[in-house]
């Protein structure tokens, strides 16, 4: 159990705590205004975020465009990110579409998460090049 | 709405979310240290896993009466949600191609999505071996 004293898992930790909250409430807030059923809304906005984000935070640290210590560099991708973004949860409501029977949301939203999280990735790359000063 | 929300589920979401994330992060970095760094194995085999798990518990919390909503945010919303990530496979995708292994990128986007839901079905079925 040595490498849970290291500075790198506290730093993975702290990031997951508010990562996995932030979903958590996002979910719920999708839920109140769009309907119980359409938290799907919430997960998708957050894994598409959540892919600008650690493209974003990944390529100003990777390409040197920032100076960005392993720590905060794992608390934010790693940690906040990785636990922000689900794909377990994807996995689940794409198989509720299927349950439905309702194909062409299956299609949507199962295709279009992984679509949109790519195009999501490109503008956080993107943006990342462009703060080059 | 999130005024209901009790100090009790926000404690077993960050109680799950940490274990969560601390296997996802050793795991990757064991599965990198064993398999290379060529081809993400380690988000691949931990987003596949936990879709299976999620089918499983999410049977589970359905099937079992009284089944207390604060376990089911601990292990569903806490633990899973922080062991699977989707960023990670967004910027994985990304590393792939950029690598030049184009082939492999594709059966990494395309195949993490399929086998997602696959395992998502099989978790589904195994937990109705105990619920029905």
């Amino acid at each position: 159990m040595d490498f849970l004293r290291g500075r790198l898992s506290l730093a993975v930790a702290i990031g997951a705590i508010f990562g996995a909250l932030s979903r958590f409430y996002i979910t719920e807030f999708a839920k109140a205004i769009f309907g119980k059923d359409l938290g799907f809304y919430g997960t998708f906005l957050i894994n598409v975020s959540g892919c600008f984000l650690i493209a974003y935070i990944l390529t100003l640290a990777f390409e040197n465009i920032r100076s960005i210590s392993p720590e905060l560099r794992l608390m934010t991708t790693t940690g906040f990110c990785g636990a922000y973004t689900t794909f377990s949860t994807y996995g689940l409501e794409s198989k509720g579409f299927l349950d439905k029977g309702d194909i062409t949301m299956l299609l949507i939203y199962w295709v279009g998460s992984a679509i949109v999280g790519m195009i999501g990735v490109q503008m956080g790359v993107f943006l990342a090049r462009s703060s080059i000063q | 709405m999130l005024q209901d929300v009790g100090l009790l589920s926000v404690l077993a979401i960050a109680i799950g979310a940490i274990p969560g994330a601390l296997s996802r992060y050793h795991l990757t970095e064991w599965i990198k240290a064993k398999y290379g760094t060529k081809f993400p194995y380690g988000t691949f085999v931990i987003n596949l896993t936990g879709c299976l798990a999620m089918g499983f518990f999410f049977t589970i919390s359905k099937g079992i009466t009284g089944y207390p909503k604060e376990l089911d945010l601990l292990i569903r919303t806490g633990f899973l949600g922080s062991y699977t990530t989707f960023s990670t496979y967004g910027f994985d995708t990304l590393t792939l191609w950029r690598s030049n292994q184009k082939l492999a990128t594709f059966f990494y986007w395309a195949g993490s999505a399929i086998l997602g839901l696959v395992a998502v079905i099989l978790g589904t079925a195994i937990a109705n071996f105990f619920v029905k």
